[in-house]
């Protein structure tokens, strides 16, 4: 028969296991929350360490640019036939673009082009996701004054950490950050071995030195927004019919896009793309 | 007597009454409930510990990338093909790092970095500004964590997205009435060279053999597309493809500049006065300075100070 005093007390004891585990899972979906409104501030201990100097540089207020964007660089592929007008002046390119055709009358010679504006694709936000990355490591702790070049650097950090007895394995990848190099393994157990140890003496040229192993967050975009923004000071011009070469179109072109009667001004560059071939116009960023 | 204690026995061999066996039967039923529920709670917090264990280091970094103006700079022309089907855009994104200065705060750059610890490490520090004596404070400038990467982006001129495209053939059918659509030169279209066509999304992408018809049919926001006797219009969109290098997050540390608090009661409004004092007074070996390089204060207004790279070397 079944006994009353034993199945209470299981009973009780199933009660008291319960509480404990809600109390638990309360704990852990708390604390998904609160890493789901964590920001990158609170993530120290992957980051490595960058000298940074204070030069005098301050804003009045408290409103500050969240990122600085540098070395900006696009290249706009130009078909044959066409030429790339770049004016001192952004009202003289408007003027000239507000006419679709321009009919070039230079001596003898009758061209008829088409004049459009430069636009190019310009990325205005970004979303990053980052992870703890499986395969790869961050090394750091470089000695100042290291006197190698990257590709040195490089090769030197993939023997080393390429060789099993050392706690390595085959390198895939490898890059230079600021302060530190990133190598990826093919194999997760490396990276993971190579983390645990944290610690390892590497020869770099005449000396060895001793390096930090950690986890390395690798970042892979979600989202870009992109928006086409035209480059006010510069003109594409196109369907340059093919009855001259190069130097001459160039000229006439020249000519034709200086003259103030035809609604032109000072030409600070032209590039002639002649039919049949192809070029790759480059924008950098214009300093103020 | 035998009689009774037969009787007796006989109602302890008895089974239980209706009600208690009801009792029990219940408490069975309640032990088992109880178990189950455990088990299912168990389960979901291994699922959320291990979500938690993996999800460390897991977070979204949304930037607006402020707009930089561009100019012409050269015309290239490079051997490889592929450069010319993409509009290629690359730049470089780092957080800034900066130290909001307080009332009362200001930020000292030494020349030199063992000038710059060496004064952390006196910590306190006596100096005399137009004849009041104020104790300040030396200490290292807590900054925030940011991060750096490159960014990628090819604009494809020979490619577009397709999407909103009906469900109503079999893959192969449509995959040919999408090229056979989007080869019409009447409607913009011109000669396909592939199609890549996903039924259960409903999009494709589509890659034509000459750039510029991406572009002209990218004017509008969608295309017709014909089965038999019907015309579907499908949205059409760029294609775009991006992605990061050199991804870093990284903690500034400030080895040449040092934070000083304790100026708040000073009653001065010159502030360049203030900077000038206060760099005399750390120049000075006998208080444990050298070479100062710049002194900012802030006596009112908080101001945002940026800290910059250090520029020494490649690592």
């Amino acid at each position: 028969m079944y006994d009353d005093a034993v199945s209470e007390e299981t009973l009780g004891a199933l009660r008291e296991e319960q509480a404990r585990l809600k109390d638990r899972l309360r704990e852990l979906q708390q604390r998904r929350r609160e890493l789901r409104d964590q920001t990158r501030d609170q993530v120290p201990f992957l980051a490595n360490a960058v000298p940074l100097v204070f030069r005098g540089h301050i804003k009045q207020g408290q409103e500050a640019p969240k990122c600085l964007v540098s070395e900006v660089r696009i290249s706009y592929p130009l078909p044959g036939g066409s030429a790339l007008v770049t004016f001192d002046d952004p009202k003289v390119a408007q003027r000239v673009l507000q006419q679709k055709e321009h009919e070039i009358h230079i001596e003898e010679c009758r061209l008829r082009v088409q004049v459009q504006a430069l636009e190019l694709p310009v990325v205005t936000a970004v979303q990053v996701s980052t992870q703890v990355s499986r395969r790869s490591v961050l090394v750091s702790g470089f000695p100042a004054g290291l006197r190698l070049s990257e590709e040195e650097l490089l090769d030197k950090l993939e023997i080393f950490f390429g060789k099993t007895r050392n706690g390595g394995g085959d390198v895939e990848t490898r890059e230079l950050l600021r302060g530190a190099v990133v190598l990826g393994f093919t194999e997760d157990t490396v990276a993971q071995y190579l983390c645990q140890t944290g610690q390892f003496t590497v020869p770099l040229g005449e000396h060895k030195f001793p390096l930090r192993v950690s986890p390395y967050l690798s970042g892979e975009i979600q989202k870009a927004d992109i928006t086409f923004r035209s480059v006010p000071q510069s003109v594409l011009v196109l369907n340059i019919p093919d009855v001259l070469d190069g130097p001459e179109l160039q000229d006439i072109l020249q000519i034709h896009f200086q003259k103030p009667s035809r609604g032109g001004g000072e030409v600070e560059a032209l590039r002639v793309v002649p039919p049949g071939q192809r070029g790759l116009a480059v924008f950098t960023a214009a300093s103020d | 007597m035998a009689a009774d204690e037969d009787n007796k026995k006989q109602v302890l061999k008895e089974p239980l009454s209706d009600k208690e066996y009801m009792k029990d039967e219940q408490r069975e039923r309640l032990i088992d409930e109880i178990v189950k529920e455990n088990t299912q709670l168990k389960k979901e917090i291994q699922r959320l510990e291990t979500e938690l264990q993996e999800a460390t280091g897991n977070f979204q970094i949304k930037e607006d990338i402020p707009e930089t103006k561009v100019k012409f700079t050269s015309l290239e022309n490079p051997e490889n093909d592929s450069q010319f089907l993409n509009i290629s855009c690359s730049f470089q994104v780092s957080s800034q790092v900066l130290y909001e200065l307080q009332k009362g705060q200001a930020l000292i750059t030494f020349e030199k970095e063992e000038v710059a610890q060496n004064i952390i490490r006196m910590g306190k520090h006596h100096l005399k500004i137009e004849d009041v004596d104020v104790e300040v404070l030396a200490k290292p400038v807590p900054l925030n964590s940011g991060v750096r990467f490159q960014v990628h982006e090819a604009y494809s001129k020979v490619k577009i997205n397709v999407t909103e495209i009906p469900d109503g053939l079999p893959e192969d059918q449509m995959r040919d009435k999408l090229e056979l659509s989007f080869s019409k030169s009447r409607n913009g279209g011109g000669e396909v060279l592939c199609v890549q066509y996903d039924k259960p999304s409903g999009s494709a992408v589509i890659t034509f053999m000459e750039p510029g018809v991406a572009d002209k049919i990218l004017k509008k926001k969608d295309y017709p597309l014909y089965i038999n006797q019907n015309c579907y219009r499908v949205t059409v969109s760029p294609y775009t493809e991006t992605h990061l290098k050199n991804f870093q997050v990284f903690s500034g540390i400030s080895e040449r500049t040092v934070l000083l608090t304790g100026l708040e009661e000073l009653q001065m409004t010159d502030i360049e006065l203030l900077e000038d004092l206060v760099n005399i007074h750390f120049q000075r070996e006998m208080n444990g300075g050298g070479e100062v390089e710049v002194v900012k204060c802030s006596l009112g207004q908080p101001c945002i100070a940026y800290f910059e790279e250090e520029r020494n070397g490649m690592i």
